[in-house]
């Protein structure tokens, strides 16, 4: 009798065992398209065979385990992939703003540097008349308005950046902590012996993620636990323990602290990696330096038109003065303080000669050739060309930036396309797991029916 | 390694992402027909780019100039031939009156017509376009040129400007004007250089006629005592100095046309210039169309062969064959 309520016994954990794959299989289906799923896989494995009369007869088959296809080569790529993709996605939006602010159009500062430089040659073709000097004056007016535009647009590019740092670490925070929990259920989960497949999986996703804004780096510590920490090695997660991170704005800018033990750790541009350092970067090197170009020949401009405006004499007897507001007090910003200072055409001195005759175009002549004469600060550029540098400069690092953010995403993609490979849910293969165990689940059944006609022979016999 | 429906998907996304964004960007460069809207397009392209434009900018403001300059010496030069034909008349008039057969009556209306020449040559010497005066020097605005009423042909010197028979109110200096990066060009003659024989005029102080040259006005004023007293000796005298006064005027004419002709050559150079920097702006930031929509339609049938492609990933599946 033991026999054949043994074979029972191994048909029902075949049904069993086989519904279990099933629903495994049907768990794999329903997250076909879930990111950062991987393939779960039933493992079978026999019951403990028993002795019988110096036979070993197995007892059936159980599921020993549910494991996930999973690589941990591609997966820490992807993540290396990821952050390299982040810094430059975090410099391509700035990036595609200045290239507007600094274009290649007619309107651009060049244009107006051309134009009021044209006001004086226009001057110095008649000195005397009333609309040319009101017009170097306008043109004047309009450089010191230009030069405020640009420098107004490049202190916005700033300002979109700061908000998106602070608004980002609002979200940051939750996977921090979300991270912290997900260590904690791993943690609880496989004490007891299983694997929290579908945890991890949603762990290796934060860590994706947190990969491609901050560029972390992680390290499983002596208890199983997913350490993470930042480039510079501030820690973000340790344990079941998550830091906070907080954005503080001082003067202008937004800057990050993270919350250590009660203790406020600055993170520098040094400490961080992904999106964020990127958009630091830009923001505290890349717009500062424009922002520095912008007023050195903001400075420079009117230092030099001062020096020969200066020389000069006007027809209201004036003599010695500047052109623009002098800018030499100024250290900081003083692209955005470039103003004439004349309030009257009659204060130009376009003549060279202490008469300043209505026909003396001396000076004038003199202004006017600063355009092509003058070089810029310790630079061998022109005013001109000074600033074609700074759109070039900027048009070369988009250029740079574009080619490396496509690459980086080609890459990511690539390793995402490996890392599915591996880990993936293939319908085809889904189908053909379900096939089989739909297979096996009937066969048991077969065997069980098969079974119970024994069962019933055997008790009919009695009758 | 297999291929998931996620894979598959990712990957006909990105190709297409790719493909569409490669299409719009040809698209809008033939649309615009500029292959440079934004710096990174071609970054060594943006110096010369904006250094062109300058020099274009700077090419039209030389023309205008240039035009001003022509006009400007077009108008010296008609009054330099009227300077002419009255230096002309007057020496017509002093070898009439060396004819010693002449009455004192005949000598009079020689030398009121002299007096005439001179009030003309004043009137020629205060000529005015756009209401500044040709002649004036930097004075532009201040007629040059008046009778010194207090003239005295007895104290009359060379040496000192207060004895003159016409005073000038203006200064020695000529027009400069830019007709092309870094090249002036004197456009205008001072009218103390032009009638009064003096370089270098001092307004302040005391002037003197340089030597070997000749104040036009004091010519005709000393052609016209000449004649009245009708001294053979001083109307001989008169006749060689207004020749060399009419030598004078046309010399500086001469002059003022060589510099009108390179003012002319400056026009025809800026103009291929201009012709030539648009060249290369256009070398630059223009698009060639032909190659433009070759590209586009390259790019467009590649499209639709990578959206038939995606057509037909849907309709391959396991489920239809189970």
């Amino acid at each position: 009798m033991t026999s054949l309520l043994n074979a029972l016994n191994a048909g029902k954990t075949s049904l069993l065992t086989n519904q279990k794959a099933i629903e495994i299989v049907g768990n794999n289906i329903a997250n076909v398209n879930t990111e950062g799923y991987s393939r779960q896989n039933a493992e079978l494995s026999p019951v403990p065979a028993v002795n019988f009369n110096d036979f070993f007869i197995g007892q059936g088959v159980t599921v020993a385990n549910v494991s996930r296809d999973y690589n941990l080569f591609i997966t820490r790529q992807l993540q290396a992939k990821t952050i390299d993709y982040g810094a430059e996605a975090g410099r391509s939006d700035a990036l595609t703003e200045l290239e507007r602010v600094f274009n290649v159009t007619e309107n651009n500062l060049a244009g107006s540097i051309d134009r009021f430089f044209d006001a004086w040659q226009e001057l110095s073709t008649n000195p005397g008349g009333a609309v040319e000097r009101d017009m170097v004056l306008q043109r004047g007016e309009q450089l010191g308005d230009a030069f405020r535009a640009i420098t107004g647009e490049l202190d916005l590019v700033a300002q979109h950046l700061n908000e998106e740092i602070s608004a980002g670490v609002v979200s940051l925070n939750e996977q921090l902590t979300t991270l912290a929990d997900l260590n904690q259920r791993i943690n609880l989960v496989e004490i007891s012996g299983q694997t929290a497949n579908s945890a991890r999986d949603q762990r290796d996703l934060l860590v994706r993620e947190l990969s491609e804004t901050l560029g972390v780096q992680t390290y499983t510590d002596n208890r199983g636990m997913l350490a993470v920490q930042l480039p510079g090695g501030i820690p973000l997660v340790q344990g079941d323990r998550a830091m906070t991170l907080t954005a503080l704005t001082t003067g202008a800018d937004v800057q990050l602290q993270v919350q250590v033990g009660g203790r406020a750790v600055e993170v520098t541009q040094a400490n961080l990696g992904g999106r964020f350092q990127g958009m630091f970067e830009m923001r505290d090197s890349f717009i500062d330096g424009l922002r520095g170009d912008l007023d050195t020949l903001a400075a420079d401009l009117a230092a030099a038109v001062n020096t020969e405006h200066a020389k000069g004499y006007a027809p209201d007897g004036s003599t010695g003065l500047n052109f623009f507001a002098d800018l030499g007090g100024i250290t900081t910003n003083q692209a955005r303080h470039l103003q004439v200072a004349l309030t009257d055409g009659a204060q130009i001195a376009a003549a060279g000669q202490p008469a300043a005759a209505p026909g003396d175009n001396e000076n004038a002549l003199r202004i006017a050739a600063l355009e092509v004469n003058h070089t810029v600060g310790t630079s061998s550029d022109t005013f001109d060309t000074f600033f074609s540098q700074l759109v070039a400069t900027v048009g070369i690092e988009a250029a740079r930036n574009d080619l490396a953010l496509t690459g980086a995403r080609d890459a990511t993609v690539q390793l995402q396309n490996l890392r599915d490979g591996f880990s993936g849910v293939s319908l085809e293969e889904e189908m053909i797991d379900l096939i089989q165990y739909q297979r096996g689940f009937e066969s048991s059944a077969k065997f069980l029916s098969t079974v119970d006609e024994m069962m019933n022979a055997i008790l009919q016999l009695r009758g | 390694m297999k291929a998931t429906q996620q894979t598959t998907y990712r990957m006909l996304n990105t190709r297409l992402g790719d493909m569409s964004l490669q299409l719009e960007k040809l698209r809008s460069m033939g649309a615009s027909g500029k292959k440079l809207t934004v710096a990174s397009d071609d970054p060594t392209a943006v110096r010369p780019v904006l250094n062109t434009r300058k020099q274009l900018s700077n090419v039209d403001r030389y023309l205008e100039t240039l035009g001003r300059a022509a006009d400007t010496m077009g108008a010296a030069d008609t009054q330099l031939g009227q300077v002419e034909n009255i230096m002309q008349r007057a020496k017509e008039i002093m070898t009439g009156a060396g004819n010693g057969t002449l009455s004192p009556a005949d000598r009079t209306v020689l030398a009121d017509e002299l007096a005439q020449l001179r009030d003309q040559l004043i009137d020629t010497a205060n000529t005015s376009v756009n209401g500044r005066f040709l002649f004036a020097g930097y004075q532009e605005n201040i007629k040059p040129f008046a009778a010194n009423p207090a003239y005295d042909p007895a104290t009359y010197d060379p040496a000192n400007s207060a004895t003159w028979p016409v005073s000038y109110q203006g200064d020695g200096n000529v027009t400069r004007l830019e007709i092309g990066t870094g090249q002036t060009e004197q456009v205008s003659l001072a009218g103390s250089d032009l009638f009064l024989g003096v370089r270098g005029w001092d307004p302040a102080g005391t002037n003197s006629v340089d030597s070997g040259r000749f104040d036009l006005f004091a010519e005709l004023a000393r052609a016209e005592e000449a004649v009245r007293a009708g001294d053979p000796a001083a109307m001989q005298q008169s006749l060689t100095d207004l020749e060399g006064a009419a030598d004078q005027n046309r010399q500086l004419r001469a002059q003022l046309g060589v510099r009108a002709s390179r003012v002319e050559t400056a026009m025809d150079d800026q103009e291929g210039l201009k012709i030539d920097l648009k060249a290369i702006l256009s070398r630059y930031e223009d698009a060639d169309a032909i190659e433009v929509f070759n590209d586009i339609l390259q790019q467009e049938t590649a499209f639709q062969a990578a959206l038939s492609v995606t057509g037909r990933v849907s309709e391959l599946s396991i489920l239809d064959y189970l």
